[in-house]
């Protein structure tokens, strides 16, 4: 009558390819969405290239770290429509299937379908800065930390929120702020100085700081690098832990 | 698995949250659910239905008091007891840009099943709510009661020991509704157990083995839907439009109960002569037909399943 795999007490993370693929199916027929989150950054590129053609280097590479860092507000606001439109969470959690594998496969679905246009940056990155394959690789594992901490804030938010229309203003607002206000497309030089260490520790503005210093467009004094770059990782594993722990928690409402 | 499907012991929930009033949605619960019964949850809105499926399902912690699932705690263990169960979710909508099938099948993947295994279910469940017409239209495209169909689907094509189903054919037209009906029943005798809510009389009659009727947070009558008629006090009712000013003069034929301005009186057949007598003298009309669920209700609840 039923397979005694599907009544095995759950392993962590199990069902997350399961519930990544789910999400691939779901995102796959909203391609319109994919070129929109174009637009954010390619609005800024061309305002960069007209108004200060020499820092479209910059601005390229902080575009790459701004899409990573926007799949945070897709994961805010999938996870908060899911669960409030479609009632997902009781009806997948009421079940197997883990609440950290509900998280990443969510996460990583939407990494899935939303990645082209960040490989598509890249690429375009590939003609006008000099990327060498130690930057490349810096880039790589920037951008994937930038990813990991955006989810997971995303994640933890949208427990937060009972209406969608609320949910779209202040997630809209949350990651723009720290996408384009802090010094992601620009260089962190032209950021005031009192306040680099703030910007150091915030997640995209901190890699942007550490890849701007890789292609030479910034300086930064040896304690900025280490308080970036520790500071990047420690925030990352910290949010990803919390995220994973708060989605335990979050399963049982009081 | 050990134990009954569903043990709960004097199970209590209290909402408190700032800015709203204190809500008590379950004072003191506590119900035995057989396996392989179907036992349904009958309820008017606001009653404690959800709430109860809720924590019974682990979405929701209780205030106090016990849930047990095949022996396992919910609220000690919730993780032992998940791979057990099965919500339908009161409200819960399939994914809109998944088809039907895609929905079942990945809900299926996504609990653990093999790929064969979950291929195989899904088509069966797809075909047992009449989905096969519409398994590969996106479920944005379906209509309320198509959508609702396919999160039955995609539910009880787990097969899960056991099933919680809130509300589960609402929106559905009779038709559907007896598939739904015919297909809880199969499963039921495949050894799955069912704990359903439902403020549908008629389905709580058809489907269940036993029934629960809840108002305020309290079981206030439970038994086999016979059992709850019987306990009205008489096989016929005696159901009069305008009735309820002339309470008095009927209260010692049987039980009366007086919803508005009607009054229904429960009586045995033998007295059934001597009501229709008062009711002519009173020049009023009557209409006579058998005891329902719906006098059990109103006589346990004092007012009828609909009213808010």
């Amino acid at each position: 009558m039923r397979t005694s795999d599907a009544l095995a007490p759950a392993r962590p993370f199990a069902g997350t390819f399961a519930f990544l693929w789910t999400e691939v199916l779901v995102q796959k027929n909203e391609s319109l969405a994919m070129v929109t989150s174009m637009v954010v950054p390619g609005v800024l590129l061309v305002f960069v290239e007209i108004l200060d053609p020499s820092l479209i280097g910059v601005a390229l590479v902080g575009a790459i770290l701004f899409s990573t860092f926007t799949m945070g507000q897709r994961v805010l606001n999938e996870a908060a429509y899911l669960r409030i439109d479609h009632k997902a969470n009781d009806l997948y959690l009421a079940g197997p299937l883990t609440p950290e594998a509900y998280f990443l496969g969510m996460s990583f679905g939407i990494l899935l379908v939303y990645l082209t246009p960040t490989v598509f940056l890249a690429v375009l990155a590939t003609f006008v800065v000099p990327l060498s394959l130690a930057v490349g690789l810096e880039l790589l594992a920037l951008a994937t930390l930038v990813w990991f901490s955006a989810a997971s804030i995303g994640y933890i938010f949208s427990t937060f929120f009972r209406d969608n229309r609320a949910i779209w203003a202040y997630s809209s607002l949350f990651f723009n702020v720290f996408g384009v206000l802090a010094p992601v497309f620009y260089p962190i030089g032209l950021f005031p100085a009192a306040l680099r260490p703030v910007v150091l520790l915030m997640p995209p503005s901190a890699a942007a700081a550490l890849l701007q210093s890789a292609i030479g467009a910034a300086t930064l004094s040896s304690g900025e690098v280490a308080l970036a770059s520790v500071g990047l990782v420690v925030e990352t594993v910290a949010l990803v832990v919390l995220a994973i722990w708060w989605a335990r928690r979050t399963v049982r409402a009081d | 698995m050990n134990g009954e499907a569903l043990r709960s012991v004097d199970l209590r929930k209290t909402y408190e949250s700032r800015g709203a009033p204190r809500v008590e949605a379950l004072r003191g619960v506590s119900m035995e659910v057989h396996r392989g019964e179907r036992v349904a949850l009958l309820g008017r809105n606001g009653a404690g239905k959800t709430t109860f499926l809720k924590i019974a399902s682990t979405l929701l912690r209780p205030s106090s008091g016990s849930v047990e699932v095949f022996g396992v705690d919910v609220t000690r263990a919730p993780e032992k007891a998940r791979p057990y169960i099965a919500v339908v979710p009161q409200e819960g909508k399939p994914f809109f840009h998944l088809t039907p099938r895609e929905q079942v099948y990945t809900y299926l993947r996504a609990r653990g099943f093999a790929r064969e295994t979950a291929k195989s279910r899904t088509q069966d469940a797809l075909a047992r709510m009449g989905l096969d017409g519409f398994a590969d239209r996106l479920s944005i495209t379906l209509s309320g009661g198509q959508r609702q169909r396919t999160m039955v689907a995609t539910v009880i094509a787990t097969e899960a020991p056991l099933l919680f189903l809130d509300e589960p054919t609402i929106g559905m037209d009779p038709f559907a509704r007896r598939e739904v009906w015919s297909s809880l029943r199969d499963l039921t005798q495949k050894g799955s157990t069912i704990l359903l809510t439902t403020h549908y009389l008629d389905e709580a009659e058809v489907l269940s083995h036993r029934l629960y009727i809840v108002e305020s947070g309290v079981v206030l009558s439970s038994g086999t839907a016979e059992e709850l008629k019987r306990s009205v006090g008489g096989t016929l009712k005696v159901f009069i439009a305008e009735g309820a000013a002339q309470v008095e003069r009927f209260r010692s034929f049987g039980t009366c109960v007086t919803d508005g301005l009607s009054l229904t009186v429960i009586v045995n057949p033998a007295r059934l002569a001597e009501v229709m007598e008062v009711v002519e003298r009173s020049e009023m009309t009557a209409t006579v037909g058998p005891v329902t669920l719906e006098e059990a209700f109103l006589r346990a609840v004092g007012r009828s399943i609909n009213e808010d």
